[in-house]
């Protein structure tokens, strides 16, 4: 009796992890495709390489293409999904790839993120300035060692 | 600019992502859901007592670490804020606790979400932890030093 009684609560809880991974899911592509759409606009329209020109020396010290930059703000200014979504609409090698990510989980949707932070009760600037610092220590040590 | 090359490339690059994606999510979050329901978690906290230790931070702070390293800042949140109110967990050990789960949190879906995309698993899994756990440390001895002892009166 026990038994069938587990057999169905997990039965139950993949019934419901399963509605969160299409609801994940939806609210992934959501943000995904647009970004990928925006960020190919920027590509094919020839805009993407005035802005990587523009940050190109700010980010050779993090060992990314200017262009990497669009990731860190999407990333940093929406969420994970749209750095990732920048990522895959861009040519990135495996290293560059690996610096972004590092710098990215470090740091991520700074905005919403920090205002869960801040309900717990610690310092919204302590929060801002730890993960911004962390991502841009690693980006830079990264880029020395890999 | 050529807009039919634009809208098909971008039309199939997106929709290449999202599928990958769809493989890596569907089945974490079944995992993951058995694994909240199971109470494992409760328990399996119960026997990291070594790591409040060595972090520095009392045993009421495990459970909401745990969580929030597994399913996320949000989750780890919200442990934390029930569990401030049940134990009184005391202003020090939220800051240690809040510096660890900001730098490392969610670390399953986070780092899997790169591998997707070309990254190597272990190597960011490894980065984020040592990270954390360093400067959780020396966050903790700096408040020791400020003797950061009072506790949260109001949430």
């Amino acid at each position: 009796m026990k038994r069938a009684g587990v057999d169905h609560m997990i039965l139950d809880s993949g019934k419901r992890g399963f509605k969160k991974g299409l609801v994940t899911l939806w609210k992934l592509t959501k943000i995904v495709v647009p970004v990928y759409f925006f960020v190919n606009l920027l590509k094919f329209s020839g805009a993407l390489d005035t802005i990587s020109a523009w940050f190109e020396p700010t980010m050779r010290l993090l060992g990314l293409p200017g262009e990497a930059s669009l990731v860190l703000v999407l990333g940093n200014c929406i969420n994970l999904y749209a750095g990732i979504g920048a990522i895959v609409s861009l040519s990135l090698t495996i290293k560059q790839i690996t610096i972004l990510a590092v710098m990215l989980s470090f740091s991520h949707s700074l905005f919403l993120e920090s205002a869960v932070a801040k309900r717990t009760g610690v310092s919204l600037i302590m929060v801002v300035l730890v993960r911004l610092s962390l991502a841009i220590l690693s980006g830079l040590v990264l880029n020395l060692v890999l | 600019m050529d807009f039919t090359l634009y809208i098909k490339e971008s039309f199939t690059g997106s929709l290449n992502s999202v599928i990958t994606m769809a493989k890596i999510i569907i089945p974490l979050m079944v995992v993951m859901e058995i694994l909240k329901d199971s109470n494992v978690l409760g328990k399996l906290s119960k026997k990291l007592s070594p790591i409040a230790k060595f972090l520095k931070i009392s045993n009421e702070a495990i459970f909401p670490l745990v969580i929030g390293l597994i399913f996320g800042l949000s989750y780890g949140a919200g442990v934390i804020i029930e569990s401030a109110e049940e134990y009184n967990i005391g202003k020090k050990d939220l800051y240690t606790l809040m510096i660890f789960l900001i730098a490392c949190h969610a670390v399953i879906e986070d780092t899997l979400l790169f591998v997707v995309v070309g990254a190597n698993l272990w190597f960011l899994l490894t980065i984020r932890l040592v990270v954390a756990v360093i400067i959780t440390r020396l966050a903790s001895r700096v408040l020791n030093k400020l003797d950061f002892k009072d506790k949260i009166d109001t949430i």
